[in-house]
Protein backbone atom coordinates (compact mmCIF):
# COMPACT_ATOMS: atom_id res chain seq x y z
CA UNK A 1 0.00 0.00 0.00
CA UNK A 2 1.19 3.31 -0.60
CA UNK A 3 3.12 5.32 2.17
CA UNK A 4 1.07 8.37 2.52
CA UNK A 5 1.09 10.82 5.40
CA UNK A 6 4.55 9.02 6.66
CA UNK A 7 6.72 12.28 7.78
CA UNK A 8 10.00 13.09 7.08
CA UNK A 9 12.08 11.19 9.52
CA UNK A 10 10.10 8.67 9.23
CA UNK A 11 10.20 8.40 5.21
CA UNK A 12 14.09 8.41 5.61
CA UNK A 13 14.15 5.39 8.70
CA UNK A 14 12.14 3.41 6.40
CA UNK A 15 13.88 3.56 3.45
CA UNK A 16 15.38 -0.15 3.15
CA UNK A 17 13.36 -1.80 6.06
CA UNK A 18 11.95 -5.42 6.24
CA UNK A 19 9.36 -7.66 4.90
CA UNK A 20 7.45 -6.62 8.14
CA UNK A 21 7.47 -3.17 7.56
CA UNK A 22 5.11 -3.22 4.55
CA UNK A 23 2.91 -5.36 6.99
CA UNK A 24 3.20 -2.77 10.03
CA UNK A 25 2.30 0.00 7.93
CA UNK A 26 -0.21 -1.34 5.52
CA UNK A 27 -3.25 0.38 6.64
CA UNK A 28 -1.03 4.20 6.98
CA UNK A 29 -3.93 6.16 6.39
CA UNK A 30 -6.66 4.62 8.91
CA UNK A 31 -4.98 4.81 11.95
CA UNK A 32 -7.71 6.06 14.04
CA UNK A 33 -9.13 3.45 16.21
CA UNK A 34 -13.16 3.24 17.24
CA UNK A 35 -14.89 1.43 20.19
CA UNK A 36 -18.33 0.60 19.39
CA UNK A 37 -20.90 -0.02 21.84
CA UNK A 38 -17.82 -1.82 24.23
CA UNK A 39 -18.94 -4.10 27.12
CA UNK A 40 -16.75 -5.52 29.33
CA UNK A 41 -17.71 -8.09 32.66
CA UNK A 42 -16.01 -10.73 34.59
CA UNK A 43 -16.12 -13.20 36.74
CA UNK A 44 -19.36 -14.94 36.81
CA UNK A 45 -18.43 -18.29 35.37
CA UNK A 46 -18.85 -19.88 39.08
CA UNK A 47 -22.21 -18.93 39.73
CA UNK A 48 -21.64 -15.24 41.22
CA UNK A 49 -22.27 -11.96 39.78
CA UNK A 50 -20.72 -10.98 37.05
CA UNK A 51 -19.09 -7.30 37.51
CA UNK A 52 -19.55 -4.70 34.62
CA UNK A 53 -16.33 -3.02 34.19
CA UNK A 54 -16.84 -1.07 31.25
CA UNK A 55 -20.46 -0.25 30.17
CA UNK A 56 -21.25 0.26 26.25
CA UNK A 57 -18.78 2.49 25.69
CA UNK A 58 -18.10 4.20 21.81
CA UNK A 59 -15.87 6.35 20.78
CA UNK A 60 -13.45 7.07 18.17
CA UNK A 61 -10.07 7.93 18.62
CA UNK A 62 -8.72 9.75 15.22
CA UNK A 63 -5.54 9.39 13.48
CA UNK A 64 -2.53 10.99 15.16
CA UNK A 65 -4.95 11.70 17.97
CA UNK A 66 -3.41 12.23 21.64
CA UNK A 67 -6.21 10.79 23.70
CA UNK A 68 -6.26 10.48 27.50
CA UNK A 69 -8.26 8.71 29.55
CA UNK A 70 -8.59 9.51 33.64
CA UNK A 71 -11.18 8.63 35.78
CA UNK A 72 -11.63 6.90 39.47
CA UNK A 73 -9.90 3.44 40.26
CA UNK A 74 -11.63 0.54 39.30
CA UNK A 75 -13.43 2.27 35.90
CA UNK A 76 -12.25 0.41 33.73
CA UNK A 77 -9.39 2.21 32.39
CA UNK A 78 -6.99 -0.41 31.93
CA UNK A 79 -9.80 -3.10 30.88
CA UNK A 80 -10.53 -0.59 27.52
CA UNK A 81 -6.16 -0.07 27.10
CA UNK A 82 -6.18 -4.33 27.13
CA UNK A 83 -8.75 -4.38 24.63
CA UNK A 84 -7.01 -1.65 22.03
CA UNK A 85 -4.21 -3.96 22.37
CA UNK A 86 -5.82 -7.15 21.88
CA UNK A 87 -5.11 -8.64 24.68
CA UNK A 88 -8.60 -8.71 26.24
CA UNK A 89 -11.70 -9.46 23.28
CA UNK A 90 -14.80 -7.05 24.95
CA UNK A 91 -17.63 -9.26 26.19
CA UNK A 92 -19.88 -7.33 23.87
CA UNK A 93 -18.98 -4.76 21.12
CA UNK A 94 -16.05 -4.40 18.94
CA UNK A 95 -12.88 -2.48 18.49
CA UNK A 96 -11.13 -1.50 15.02
CA UNK A 97 -7.88 -0.02 13.83
CA UNK A 98 -8.46 1.68 10.63
CA UNK A 99 -10.77 -0.34 8.77
CA UNK A 100 -9.20 -4.39 10.93
CA UNK A 101 -11.05 -5.54 13.62
CA UNK A 102 -9.02 -5.95 16.70
CA UNK A 103 -8.89 -9.62 17.31
CA UNK A 104 -5.39 -10.02 18.76
CA UNK A 105 -1.91 -8.52 20.10
CA UNK A 106 0.53 -7.04 17.42
CA UNK A 107 3.56 -4.99 16.90
CA UNK A 108 1.16 -2.56 15.18
CA UNK A 109 -0.56 -1.62 18.80
CA UNK A 110 2.10 -1.31 21.15
CA UNK A 111 1.69 -1.04 24.35
CA UNK A 112 3.65 0.67 27.86
CA UNK A 113 2.89 -1.03 30.58
CA UNK A 114 2.71 0.46 33.96
CA UNK A 115 5.19 -2.38 35.47
CA UNK A 116 8.08 -1.52 32.80
CA UNK A 117 7.53 -5.15 32.35
CA UNK A 118 11.05 -5.51 30.29
CA UNK A 119 12.53 -8.98 29.77
CA UNK A 120 15.30 -9.17 32.85
CA UNK A 121 17.43 -11.27 31.27
CA UNK A 122 18.05 -9.11 27.56
CA UNK A 123 20.56 -5.84 28.11
CA UNK A 124 18.60 -2.95 26.79
CA UNK A 125 19.88 -3.21 22.93
CA UNK A 126 18.22 -6.57 23.10
CA UNK A 127 14.61 -5.86 25.02
CA UNK A 128 14.41 -2.98 21.86
CA UNK A 129 15.81 -5.12 19.13
CA UNK A 130 13.54 -8.23 20.14
CA UNK A 131 10.66 -6.99 18.64
CA UNK A 132 11.63 -6.03 15.40
CA UNK A 133 14.05 -9.38 15.25
CA UNK A 134 10.45 -11.08 16.10
CA UNK A 135 9.29 -9.38 12.99
CA UNK A 136 11.67 -9.88 10.78
CA UNK A 137 13.25 -6.29 10.43
CA UNK A 138 16.44 -6.35 8.60
CA UNK A 139 19.95 -6.09 10.77
CA UNK A 140 20.55 -2.73 8.88
CA UNK A 141 17.40 -1.10 9.65
CA UNK A 142 17.27 -2.37 12.98
CA UNK A 143 21.00 -0.85 13.97
CA UNK A 144 19.41 2.55 12.05
CA UNK A 145 16.21 2.53 14.65
CA UNK A 146 18.38 1.52 17.59
CA UNK A 147 20.81 4.49 16.52
CA UNK A 148 18.11 6.84 16.26
CA UNK A 149 16.33 6.05 19.61
CA UNK A 150 18.91 5.37 21.66
CA UNK A 151 20.18 8.99 21.95
CA UNK A 152 16.83 10.24 22.07
CA UNK A 153 16.13 8.32 25.09
CA UNK A 154 19.29 9.35 27.01
CA UNK A 155 20.78 5.63 27.16
CA UNK A 156 23.83 6.07 24.49
CA UNK A 157 26.34 4.30 26.84
CA UNK A 158 23.80 1.63 28.59
CA UNK A 159 23.36 -0.84 25.98
CA UNK A 160 24.88 -3.45 27.39
CA UNK A 161 23.32 -2.83 31.08
CA UNK A 162 20.54 -5.11 32.31
CA UNK A 163 16.89 -3.86 32.71
CA UNK A 164 17.84 -4.41 37.37
CA UNK A 165 20.92 -1.79 36.61
CA UNK A 166 18.76 1.20 35.47
CA UNK A 167 16.71 3.17 37.37
CA UNK A 168 12.88 2.81 37.08
CA UNK A 169 13.14 6.45 35.16
CA UNK A 170 15.47 4.65 32.37
CA UNK A 171 13.32 0.94 32.33
CA UNK A 172 10.35 3.00 31.18
CA UNK A 173 12.27 5.28 28.71
CA UNK A 174 13.65 1.54 26.84
CA UNK A 175 9.89 -0.14 26.85
CA UNK A 176 9.18 3.77 25.41
CA UNK A 177 11.82 2.72 22.83
CA UNK A 178 11.02 -0.70 22.80
CA UNK A 179 7.52 0.07 21.30
CA UNK A 180 8.34 3.29 19.07
CA UNK A 181 10.87 1.22 17.24
CA UNK A 182 8.50 -1.16 16.04
CA UNK A 183 6.46 2.26 13.89
CA UNK A 184 3.22 0.75 15.62
CA UNK A 185 0.14 2.98 14.42
CA UNK A 186 -1.15 2.91 17.48
CA UNK A 187 1.02 3.38 21.23
CA UNK A 188 -1.27 2.35 24.19
CA UNK A 189 0.10 3.52 27.68
CA UNK A 190 -0.60 2.15 30.77
CA UNK A 191 -0.52 4.72 33.57
CA UNK A 192 3.22 4.80 32.17
CA UNK A 193 4.29 6.70 34.91
CA UNK A 194 3.02 6.07 37.56
CA UNK A 195 5.78 4.42 39.73
CA UNK A 196 7.88 6.93 38.88
CA UNK A 197 8.64 9.82 41.01
CA UNK A 198 7.72 13.42 41.07
CA UNK A 199 10.66 14.69 39.18
CA UNK A 200 11.36 12.31 36.90
CA UNK A 201 7.36 11.75 35.98
CA UNK A 202 7.95 15.62 35.00
CA UNK A 203 11.18 14.69 32.71
CA UNK A 204 9.09 11.87 30.74
CA UNK A 205 5.81 13.58 30.01
CA UNK A 206 7.83 16.21 28.59
CA UNK A 207 10.56 13.61 26.39
CA UNK A 208 7.01 11.38 25.51
CA UNK A 209 5.68 14.45 24.03
CA UNK A 210 9.01 15.25 22.22
CA UNK A 211 9.68 11.28 20.71
CA UNK A 212 5.58 11.54 19.83
CA UNK A 213 5.57 14.03 17.65
CA UNK A 214 8.15 13.14 15.43
CA UNK A 215 6.24 10.55 14.23
CA UNK A 216 2.77 10.96 15.97
CA UNK A 217 1.03 7.66 16.14
CA UNK A 218 -2.62 7.35 17.53
CA UNK A 219 -2.27 7.38 21.48
CA UNK A 220 -4.14 6.47 24.17
CA UNK A 221 -2.91 7.09 27.35
CA UNK A 222 -4.41 5.72 30.67
CA UNK A 223 -3.21 8.14 33.68
CA UNK A 224 -4.65 9.27 37.56
CA UNK A 225 -2.73 12.40 36.97
CA UNK A 226 -5.15 14.87 36.37
CA UNK A 227 -2.43 17.17 35.70
CA UNK A 228 -0.84 14.94 33.20
CA UNK A 229 -4.02 14.03 31.52
CA UNK A 230 -4.50 18.41 30.82
CA UNK A 231 -0.95 19.21 30.02
CA UNK A 232 -0.34 15.36 27.39
CA UNK A 233 -4.27 14.84 25.52
CA UNK A 234 -5.66 16.53 22.56
CA UNK A 235 -8.76 15.17 23.87
CA UNK A 236 -9.43 14.16 27.52
CA UNK A 237 -12.21 11.76 27.86
CA UNK A 238 -13.69 11.58 31.69
CA UNK A 239 -15.08 8.24 33.23
CA UNK A 240 -17.33 7.65 35.87
CA UNK A 241 -16.92 4.93 38.56
CA UNK A 242 -17.78 1.22 38.02
CA UNK A 243 -19.40 0.24 35.75
CA UNK A 244 -17.04 2.52 33.80
CA UNK A 245 -19.03 5.12 31.49
CA UNK A 246 -18.30 8.08 29.48
CA UNK A 247 -18.81 11.04 31.64
CA UNK A 248 -17.64 13.68 29.72
CA UNK A 249 -14.74 14.46 26.65
CA UNK A 250 -13.07 17.38 26.50
CA UNK A 251 -11.48 18.55 23.90
CA UNK A 252 -8.05 20.37 25.07
CA UNK A 253 -7.49 22.43 21.80
CA UNK A 254 -10.38 24.17 22.17
CA UNK A 255 -8.34 26.10 24.76
CA UNK A 256 -4.90 25.82 23.40
CA UNK A 257 -5.77 26.58 20.05
CA UNK A 258 -3.84 25.08 17.30
CA UNK A 259 -0.03 25.42 19.02
CA UNK A 260 -0.62 23.03 22.06
CA UNK A 261 0.61 24.58 25.03
CA UNK A 262 2.40 20.37 25.53
CA UNK A 263 5.05 21.69 23.29
CA UNK A 264 6.30 23.97 26.20
CA UNK A 265 7.96 22.76 29.46
CA UNK A 266 5.59 21.83 32.08
CA UNK A 267 6.56 24.29 35.18
CA UNK A 268 5.56 27.12 32.69
CA UNK A 269 2.35 25.69 31.10
CA UNK A 270 1.40 25.20 34.62
CA UNK A 271 1.20 28.54 35.29
CA UNK A 272 -1.39 29.56 32.47
CA UNK A 273 -4.72 30.04 34.08
CA UNK A 274 -6.13 28.49 31.14
CA UNK A 275 -4.29 25.60 32.38
CA UNK A 276 -5.25 25.42 35.74
CA UNK A 277 -8.62 26.09 34.98
CA UNK A 278 -9.27 23.08 32.64
CA UNK A 279 -7.18 20.62 35.16
CA UNK A 280 -9.77 22.31 37.99
CA UNK A 281 -12.66 21.80 35.43
CA UNK A 282 -11.51 17.88 35.14
CA UNK A 283 -10.65 17.25 38.50
CA UNK A 284 -14.45 18.00 39.73
CA UNK A 285 -16.19 15.72 37.05
CA UNK A 286 -14.00 13.06 38.41
CA UNK A 287 -14.02 13.91 42.23
CA UNK A 288 -18.03 13.21 41.70
CA UNK A 289 -17.29 9.91 40.89
CA UNK A 290 -14.86 9.13 44.18
CA UNK A 291 -16.13 6.92 46.47
CA UNK A 292 -14.76 6.76 49.72
CA UNK A 293 -14.99 2.92 51.04
CA UNK B 1 31.72 -5.18 46.09
CA UNK B 2 32.00 -1.99 48.61
CA UNK B 3 34.14 -1.98 51.59
CA UNK B 4 31.11 -2.44 53.33
CA UNK B 5 30.04 -5.90 52.11
CA UNK B 6 33.87 -6.63 52.48
CA UNK B 7 33.75 -6.30 56.12
CA UNK B 8 30.55 -7.88 56.35
CA UNK B 9 31.94 -10.96 54.49
CA UNK B 10 34.78 -11.13 56.87
CA UNK B 11 32.91 -11.12 59.70
CA UNK B 12 30.63 -13.87 58.97
CA UNK B 13 33.57 -16.03 57.86
CA UNK B 14 35.01 -14.75 61.28
CA UNK B 15 31.93 -15.91 62.78
CA UNK B 16 32.00 -19.15 61.22
CA UNK B 17 35.74 -20.06 62.14
CA UNK B 18 34.87 -19.82 65.73
CA UNK B 19 32.07 -22.06 65.88
CA UNK B 20 33.49 -24.66 63.71
CA UNK B 21 36.77 -24.19 65.59
CA UNK B 22 34.78 -24.46 68.87
CA UNK B 23 33.33 -27.59 67.87
CA UNK B 24 37.13 -29.31 66.48
CA UNK B 25 37.80 -28.02 70.26
CA UNK B 26 35.08 -29.76 72.23
CA UNK B 27 35.25 -32.87 70.23
CA UNK B 28 39.41 -32.96 70.80
CA UNK B 29 38.89 -32.68 74.42
CA UNK B 30 36.14 -35.58 74.65
CA UNK B 31 37.97 -37.40 73.26
CA UNK B 32 41.29 -36.76 74.54
CA UNK B 33 40.06 -37.35 77.91
CA UNK B 34 38.05 -40.09 77.47
CA UNK B 35 35.24 -38.86 77.96
CA UNK B 36 33.61 -41.09 74.86
CA UNK B 37 34.80 -43.32 73.93
CA UNK B 38 37.58 -43.62 70.58
CA UNK B 39 35.17 -47.21 69.37
CA UNK B 40 32.37 -45.07 69.24
CA UNK B 41 33.97 -41.51 68.17
CA UNK B 42 37.51 -41.42 67.02
CA UNK B 43 40.14 -38.42 67.81
CA UNK B 44 40.55 -36.05 65.15
CA UNK B 45 43.95 -37.34 64.93
CA UNK B 46 42.87 -40.59 64.20
CA UNK B 47 40.24 -39.54 61.41
CA UNK B 48 43.14 -37.41 59.73
CA UNK B 49 45.02 -40.84 60.02
CA UNK B 50 42.17 -42.63 58.53
CA UNK B 51 41.96 -40.10 55.84
CA UNK B 52 45.84 -40.85 55.07
CA UNK B 53 45.14 -44.51 54.77
CA UNK B 54 42.43 -43.70 52.43
CA UNK B 55 44.30 -41.37 50.24
CA UNK B 56 46.90 -43.87 49.71
CA UNK B 57 44.23 -46.11 48.90
CA UNK B 58 41.60 -48.16 50.86
CA UNK B 59 40.19 -52.21 50.09
CA UNK B 60 41.62 -52.09 46.94
CA UNK B 61 41.39 -48.31 45.44
CA UNK B 62 42.56 -45.35 45.52
CA UNK B 63 40.64 -42.48 47.39
CA UNK B 64 40.50 -40.57 43.52
CA UNK B 65 39.30 -44.74 42.33
CA UNK B 66 36.45 -44.36 45.24
CA UNK B 67 35.66 -40.59 44.13
CA UNK B 68 35.72 -41.48 40.70
CA UNK B 69 33.17 -44.42 41.38
CA UNK B 70 30.83 -42.42 43.21
CA UNK B 71 31.26 -39.57 40.60
CA UNK B 72 30.33 -41.32 37.82
CA UNK B 73 27.13 -42.79 39.06
CA UNK B 74 26.57 -39.05 40.29
CA UNK B 75 26.82 -37.54 37.04
CA UNK B 76 25.03 -40.35 34.78
CA UNK B 77 22.31 -40.46 36.62
CA UNK B 78 21.96 -36.63 37.00
CA UNK B 79 22.41 -35.68 33.36
CA UNK B 80 19.48 -38.21 32.33
CA UNK B 81 17.54 -36.78 34.89
CA UNK B 82 18.03 -33.16 33.68
CA UNK B 83 17.75 -34.06 30.41
CA UNK B 84 14.30 -35.62 31.09
CA UNK B 85 12.78 -34.04 33.80
CA UNK B 86 13.40 -30.67 32.68
CA UNK B 87 12.35 -30.37 29.11
CA UNK B 88 9.08 -32.57 30.51
CA UNK B 89 8.23 -30.67 33.14
CA UNK B 90 8.41 -27.30 30.69
CA UNK B 91 6.41 -29.16 28.55
CA UNK B 92 3.58 -30.56 31.41
CA UNK B 93 3.65 -26.43 32.33
CA UNK B 94 3.21 -24.97 28.78
CA UNK B 95 1.00 -27.90 26.79
CA UNK B 96 -2.30 -29.04 28.82
CA UNK B 97 -2.75 -32.49 27.40
CA UNK B 98 0.74 -33.37 28.62
CA UNK B 99 0.06 -31.86 32.00
CA UNK B 100 -3.34 -33.44 31.69
CA UNK B 101 -1.90 -37.36 30.93
CA UNK B 102 1.31 -36.87 33.08
CA UNK B 103 0.50 -35.23 36.03
CA UNK B 104 -1.37 -38.40 37.86
CA UNK B 105 1.76 -40.22 37.41
CA UNK B 106 4.36 -37.62 38.65
CA UNK B 107 1.52 -36.78 41.76
CA UNK B 108 1.96 -40.60 42.43
CA UNK B 109 5.34 -41.14 41.99
CA UNK B 110 6.82 -38.18 43.35
CA UNK B 111 6.27 -39.23 46.99
CA UNK B 112 8.23 -42.31 47.20
CA UNK B 113 11.52 -41.47 48.86
CA UNK B 114 14.33 -41.94 46.48
CA UNK B 115 16.04 -44.44 48.59
CA UNK B 116 12.74 -46.78 48.44
CA UNK B 117 13.90 -47.48 45.16
CA UNK B 118 17.01 -49.13 45.72
CA UNK B 119 15.96 -52.49 46.12
CA UNK B 120 13.68 -52.70 43.12
CA UNK B 121 16.41 -51.09 41.20
CA UNK B 122 18.84 -53.80 42.06
CA UNK B 123 16.32 -56.37 41.27
CA UNK B 124 15.98 -54.72 37.63
CA UNK B 125 19.66 -53.45 36.62
CA UNK B 126 21.56 -54.96 39.16
CA UNK B 127 24.51 -54.27 41.47
CA UNK B 128 26.86 -52.08 39.06
CA UNK B 129 26.54 -48.51 37.66
CA UNK B 130 23.31 -49.09 35.81
CA UNK B 131 21.33 -49.97 38.94
CA UNK B 132 22.32 -47.09 40.93
CA UNK B 133 22.50 -44.66 38.12
CA UNK B 134 18.80 -45.27 37.80
CA UNK B 135 18.59 -44.87 42.07
CA UNK B 136 20.23 -41.31 41.52
CA UNK B 137 17.99 -40.32 38.41
CA UNK B 138 15.25 -41.14 40.54
CA UNK B 139 16.28 -39.09 42.99
CA UNK B 140 17.09 -35.99 41.20
CA UNK B 141 14.63 -35.71 38.28
CA UNK B 142 11.88 -34.72 40.91
CA UNK B 143 13.31 -31.06 41.39
CA UNK B 144 14.50 -30.90 37.68
CA UNK B 145 11.09 -31.98 36.79
CA UNK B 146 8.75 -29.53 39.79
CA UNK B 147 10.67 -26.67 39.37
CA UNK B 148 10.52 -26.54 35.47
CA UNK B 149 6.98 -26.56 35.51
CA UNK B 150 6.84 -24.13 38.30
CA UNK B 151 9.03 -21.80 36.41
CA UNK B 152 7.13 -21.92 33.33
CA UNK B 153 3.91 -21.67 34.81
CA UNK B 154 4.65 -18.69 37.27
CA UNK B 155 6.28 -16.63 34.21
CA UNK B 156 4.90 -13.27 35.15
CA UNK B 157 1.57 -12.60 32.62
CA UNK B 158 3.06 -8.41 31.97
CA UNK B 159 6.08 -10.39 30.52
CA UNK B 160 4.01 -12.60 28.30
CA UNK B 161 2.07 -9.98 27.18
CA UNK B 162 4.51 -7.87 26.39
CA UNK B 163 5.77 -10.56 24.41
CA UNK B 164 2.64 -11.20 22.67
CA UNK B 165 2.07 -7.67 21.38
CA UNK B 166 5.40 -7.32 20.42
CA UNK B 167 4.46 -9.68 17.56
CA UNK B 168 5.61 -13.49 19.28
CA UNK B 169 4.29 -16.54 18.20
CA UNK B 170 3.54 -19.79 20.51
CA UNK B 171 7.20 -21.01 19.65
CA UNK B 172 8.56 -17.71 20.36
CA UNK B 173 6.91 -17.14 23.70
CA UNK B 174 8.29 -20.64 25.32
CA UNK B 175 11.55 -20.27 23.73
CA UNK B 176 12.49 -17.12 24.04
CA UNK B 177 10.44 -16.05 26.77
CA UNK B 178 9.09 -18.70 28.95
CA UNK B 179 12.34 -20.19 29.32
CA UNK B 180 14.53 -17.46 29.76
CA UNK B 181 12.42 -16.04 32.01
CA UNK B 182 11.99 -19.00 33.92
CA UNK B 183 15.75 -20.28 33.82
CA UNK B 184 16.51 -18.69 37.49
CA UNK B 185 14.04 -21.38 38.74
CA UNK B 186 15.26 -24.36 36.78
CA UNK B 187 18.13 -23.23 37.95
CA UNK B 188 17.57 -23.45 41.22
CA UNK B 189 16.03 -26.88 40.84
CA UNK B 190 19.25 -28.29 38.92
CA UNK B 191 20.92 -27.52 42.10
CA UNK B 192 18.83 -29.25 44.43
CA UNK B 193 18.82 -31.97 42.10
CA UNK B 194 22.72 -31.98 42.36
CA UNK B 195 22.62 -32.39 45.81
CA UNK B 196 20.01 -34.96 46.12
CA UNK B 197 21.62 -37.12 43.52
CA UNK B 198 24.73 -37.07 45.69
CA UNK B 199 23.10 -38.10 49.07
CA UNK B 200 21.23 -40.72 46.96
CA UNK B 201 24.28 -41.79 45.76
CA UNK B 202 25.77 -42.29 48.94
CA UNK B 203 22.66 -44.07 50.47
CA UNK B 204 22.97 -46.54 47.58
CA UNK B 205 26.60 -47.05 48.38
CA UNK B 206 25.95 -48.30 51.67
CA UNK B 207 23.70 -50.99 50.95
CA UNK B 208 25.76 -52.59 47.86
CA UNK B 209 29.14 -51.43 46.09
CA UNK B 210 32.36 -52.32 45.82
CA UNK B 211 33.98 -48.84 45.45
CA UNK B 212 32.58 -45.14 46.24
CA UNK B 213 32.29 -43.61 49.57
CA UNK B 214 29.44 -44.88 50.34
CA UNK B 215 31.21 -48.44 50.18
CA UNK B 216 34.18 -46.50 52.40
CA UNK B 217 32.04 -45.86 55.06
CA UNK B 218 30.33 -49.18 55.45
CA UNK B 219 33.03 -50.97 55.16
CA UNK B 220 34.49 -48.72 58.29
CA UNK B 221 31.31 -49.99 59.99
CA UNK B 222 31.94 -53.58 59.09
CA UNK B 223 35.83 -53.44 60.13
CA UNK B 224 34.52 -51.67 63.28
CA UNK B 225 37.02 -48.35 61.97
CA UNK B 226 34.87 -45.57 63.44
CA UNK B 227 37.86 -43.20 62.01
CA UNK B 228 37.49 -44.52 58.27
CA UNK B 229 33.37 -43.99 58.49
CA UNK B 230 34.07 -40.56 59.54
CA UNK B 231 36.93 -40.32 57.20
CA UNK B 232 34.34 -41.18 54.66
CA UNK B 233 32.01 -38.29 55.59
CA UNK B 234 34.10 -35.92 55.38
CA UNK B 235 35.14 -37.10 51.92
CA UNK B 236 31.12 -37.29 50.89
CA UNK B 237 30.87 -33.62 52.57
CA UNK B 238 33.62 -31.69 51.04
CA UNK B 239 32.97 -33.35 47.60
CA UNK B 240 29.12 -32.36 47.78
CA UNK B 241 30.36 -28.58 49.19
CA UNK B 242 32.63 -27.91 46.32
CA UNK B 243 29.89 -29.53 43.73
CA UNK B 244 27.83 -27.18 45.02
CA UNK B 245 30.31 -24.47 44.93
CA UNK B 246 31.24 -25.33 41.13
CA UNK B 247 27.34 -25.09 40.74
CA UNK B 248 26.34 -21.06 42.29
CA UNK B 249 30.10 -20.17 40.07
CA UNK B 250 28.59 -21.50 36.84
CA UNK B 251 24.99 -20.47 37.63
CA UNK B 252 26.44 -16.67 38.04
CA UNK B 253 28.56 -16.73 34.58
CA UNK B 254 25.55 -18.66 32.48
CA UNK B 255 22.52 -16.48 34.22
CA UNK B 256 24.56 -13.10 34.89
CA UNK B 257 20.83 -11.11 35.12
CA UNK B 258 19.56 -13.08 38.02
CA UNK B 259 19.49 -12.13 41.27
CA UNK B 260 22.16 -14.21 43.37
CA UNK B 261 22.83 -14.88 46.68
Amino acid sequence: MERAGVGIIEADLVMDAGPCERDIRSAARGNGIRFQNVSMSFGGNRGGHPTLAVDDFSLEVAENEFLVIVGPSGCGKSTLLAMAGGLTQPTTGRLSLGDEPIVKPGPDKAIVFQTFSLFPWMTVIDNIEFGMRLNGVSPAERQRRIDYYLPIIGLKGFEDHYPKQLSGGMQQRVAIARCLVLRPRLLLMDEPFAALDAQNRTVMQEELVRVWSAHRPTVIFVTHSVEEAVFLADRIVVMTRRPGRIKDVIDVRDTTGAQHWRAAPLDQVMRRSDFQDLRGRVWDLIRDEIVIE
Amino acid sequence: MNRRTTYLRVGQLGFGAVSLGVILFAWWQVTANGIVSEFLLPAPAAVFEAAQRLSAGYLGSSLTAHLVASLSVVLSGYIAAVLIGVPLGILMAWSRPVDIAMGPLVAILRPIPPPAWIPLAILWFGIDLPGKTFIVFVSSITPCLINAYVAIKEVPANLINAARMLGAGNASLLFRVAIPAGLPMIANGLRIALGSAWATVVAAELVVATAGFGFVIMSGYRNIESDIMAAGMIAVAVTGFIMNLLFREVEKRVIPWAEHE
